[in-house]
């Protein structure tokens, strides 16, 4: 039975003729333990995705079970109990409060929980000392290294015994020795049993993934599940097939748009307005054939 | 979760000190003002309240202008401020005077009149004060001393002296006893004869100080005024105290028969113009005090400010937050502590200051503000709820804020 379940989920931003399709139509299913690696060129939908599995955001159609449960209809202050007890978020800017110190910033969780102070604090330093942090407690932030603020995060994430772990680039703002302890928590997590999901632009990191899945424009394009510490065969593959929108396709956008420029005549205001809907068609139609 | 809101409140108030520190100023400068005008006024009352004894319980004052209304049994329902503060004018007359002198059962009686016009000496020129005529029966009525020199007697109506009161004798002639010197009424030379000891604030009505009058005979005032001055009270005493009541009732009809039924003048026994005074200081108290509380109102104004840019400011923070699991309702509760804490420091300090202001009050002047109880607690309670009124909108903005665009902010 999966854990997370989603359905022709879709994501729209903007009525009208601004509208983008940030996901088109996504179908996944993530079975507990796994541990997912999410990669795709900036704009295809990745972070839209995490943001909608982790209930932070709501789809704009489709359904999404979270432990065999409907949650795309639930009120914001159910998501937000859901998200507290259930998932764990790491980011790729860290996201520690900057005016609190580190353990109050992994208890932060049991704060909103209802836990009184003390049992707050000990959870906190047992998850600490988990991620090898025991001697940071009472460090700010900002006095720490990436690494280590990383990891901080990470024992936030993992103050609530969260089903879920999210990390949007984990790794993104650290170097390759600390991107290394990082990831070697985050598989040790999954070793223990945790699910995962996580976005990377670094194909080296989904050899820590038993599963790697590819978007583009808003869908899942490719989806395999790869042994540890292996390369996916098709990833880079897939990088090829759907390339990035490039430079040309800016231009033959831009050129489009050109021919439908409303001249310079006295036409009324009116007449512009049907001229702007046309365009508006017709870039649609291209969108579509893209 | 409560008591962890506030502390978190008022960490995060250390941790911007000036901004939380100007923000309580608005809290602090309103209630002080408040406290102060509030015991100021009660201060005052405690003085007048003060005065039944001084004057005695059965003087009867004839006042001008419908003062009070009163009910069939004659119990004051309603204070005209309008005639209330100060002389008042008009509707007594000479023929009055008379009338009111004539009813039987009269012991003393004096018409007060009063002329206008600067007083001068020699070198030096008065303005704040006010002449005043009456009789030799006056000391006794207000059961006030002459504590230098004697006023005049029976039989001097027509002599050029005066009896001055003790801030006249301070400020015109600059010494305690300027008695046998001599001041010039409208070009008239009259010679100090006494000074009275300290009236007590408000004797005749609110906004009298008879420290700052001159009395001198009725009818060398007619001369030096060369026409008819107004009356404007007209004291009465009973020969017997237990008919200060029937007295009071038979002057008004005899005045209201003279003047065809209108009711134009307005009788008082001392109780009676206690009450006024006690009113027309309550409604000037609460004048004051609801202009002082629009200070408040701006303190508010500037709690609410300061809570829309923080919330602003903080909208990464409220994104980590609601990420890490808190709810609307958390968030809105963490703001709205902010806001509270801030005017409940912001209101202990005011009722800290407004006690130091006291003091101050105390030792520079001669007033005696009193502060009671209520007031404070009020002032307390009105602090803590501008704290809520103006913070609940900044704390539902920063509830209602969307956690992936306040995660995006700043990164």
């Amino acid at each position: 039975m999966p854990i997370i379940s989603l359905k022709d989920v879709s994501k729209l931003y903007g009525f009208g003729d601004a509208t983008t399709v940030a996901l088109d139509e996504v179908n996944l299913d993530v079975d507990a333990g796994e541990f997912v690696a999410v990669m795709g060129p900036s704009g295809s939908g990745k972070s839209t995705l995490m943001n909608i599995i982790g209930l932070l955001d709501r789809p704009t159609h489709g359904g999404y079970n979270l432990s065999n449960r409907s949650v795309a209809k639930l009120r914001p202050n159910q998501r937000a109990k859901l998200r507290r007890d259930k998932i764990g978020f790491v980011f790729q800017s860290f996201n520690l409060l900057p005016k609190m110190n580190v353990i109050d910033n992994v208890a932060l969780p049991l704060l909103y929980k209802g836990v009184s102070p003390v049992k707050r604090l000990k959870r906190a330093a047992d998850v600490l000392e988990r991620v090898g942090l025991a001697d940071r407690q009472y460090f700010m932030p900002k006095t720490l290294s990436g690494g280590q603020v990383q990891r901080a995060s990470i024992a936030r994430a993992l103050v609530n015994d969260p089903q879920i772990i999210i990390a949007d680039e984990p790794t993104g703002n650290l170097d390759s020795a600390a991107s290394l302890i990082v990831m070697e928590l985050l598989s040790e997590l999954h070793r223990t049993g945790n699910t995962i999901l996580m976005v990377t632009h670094n194909p080296e990191l989904t050899r820590y993934a038993d599963r790697v899945v590819y978007m583009h424009d808003g869908s899942i394009v490719h989806d395999q599940r790869t042994p540890l510490g292996e390369l996916p065969n098709l990833a880079n593959r897939a990088s090829f097939l759907y390339p990035r929108r490039s430079e040309e396709d800016d231009l033959a956008g831009v050129s489009a748009m050109m021919q439908f420029r409303p001249e310079k005549t006295t036409k009324k205001p009116k007449k512009r307005k049907t001229i702007k809907a046309r365009k508006s068609r017709k870039t649609t139609v291209r969108s579509k054939d893209a | 979760m409560h008591s962890g809101n506030y502390k978190l409140a008022l960490k995060t108030m250390r941790s911007a000190r000036w901004q939380s520190a100007l923000t309580m100023f608005g809290i602090v400068v309103g209630i002080v003002s408040v406290i102060t005008t509030v015991s100021l006024g009660e201060g005052i009352k405690h003085q007048v309240l003060g005065q039944i004894n001084s004057v005695g319980n059965d003087l009867i004052t004839v006042r001008p202008g419908n003062v009070v209304d009163r009910d069939s049994n004659g119990v004051i329902t309603k204070i005209n401020p309008e005639y209330a503060y100060g002389f008042g004018s008009g509707s007594l007359s000479e023929q009055d005077v008379a009338v009111i002198q004539g009813v039987k059962g009269i012991k003393q009686s004096s018409p007060l009149r009063l002329l206008t016009g600067s007083v001068k000496t020699e070198n030096r020129e008065y303005d704040d004060g006010f002449v005043l005529g009456s009789n030799a029966d006056l000391p006794a009525l207000l059961q006030q001393k002459v504590e230098f020199g004697i006023y005049f007697s029976k039989g001097e109506d027509t002599r050029q002296v005066a009896v001055i009161g003790k801030r006249v004798a301070e400020q015109l002639f600059q010494e305690n006893v300027p008695v046998g010197q001599t001041l010039t009424i409208r070009g008239q030379d009259f010679i100090v004869r006494g000074v009275f000891e300290e009236f007590k604030p408000a004797t005749l009505g609110q906004g009298i100080d008879l420290n700052e009058a001159i009395f001198i005979p009725n009818e060398s005032l007619k001369i030096a005024a060369g026409a008819a001055a107004p009356v404007v009270r007209v004291l009465v005493r009973p020969d017997n105290p237990a008919n200060t009541k029937n007295l009071a009732n038979s002057i008004t009809s005899a005045v209201r028969e003279a003047h065809d039924g209108q009711n134009d003048i307005t009788v008082l026994r001392q109780d009676e113009n206690l009450v006024v005074t006690r009113g027309v200081l309550d409604s000037l108290t609460g004048f004051i005090a609801a202009i002082a509380a629009v200070s408040l109102l701006v303190g508010g104004i500037g709690i609410m400010n300061i809570m829309l840019v923080s919330v602003s400011e903080r909208t990464r923070e409220i994104g980590i937050r609601k990420a890490v699991g808190a709810t609307n309702r958390q968030i809105r509760k963490q703001f709205l502590a902010e806001a509270v804490m801030i005017s409940f420091v912001g209101g202990i300090i005011g009722v800290v200051l407004a006690y130091v202001v006291n003091f101050m009050i105390r030792v520079t002047t001669n007033l005696h503000p009193i502060i009671t109880w209520p007031v404070v607690v009020i002032a307390a309670g009105v602090a803590i709820s501008v704290g809520i009124i103006f913070g609940t909108i900044p704390a539902i903005k920063a509830a209602r804020k969307d956690p992936i665009e306040s995660l995006r902010v700043g990164t």
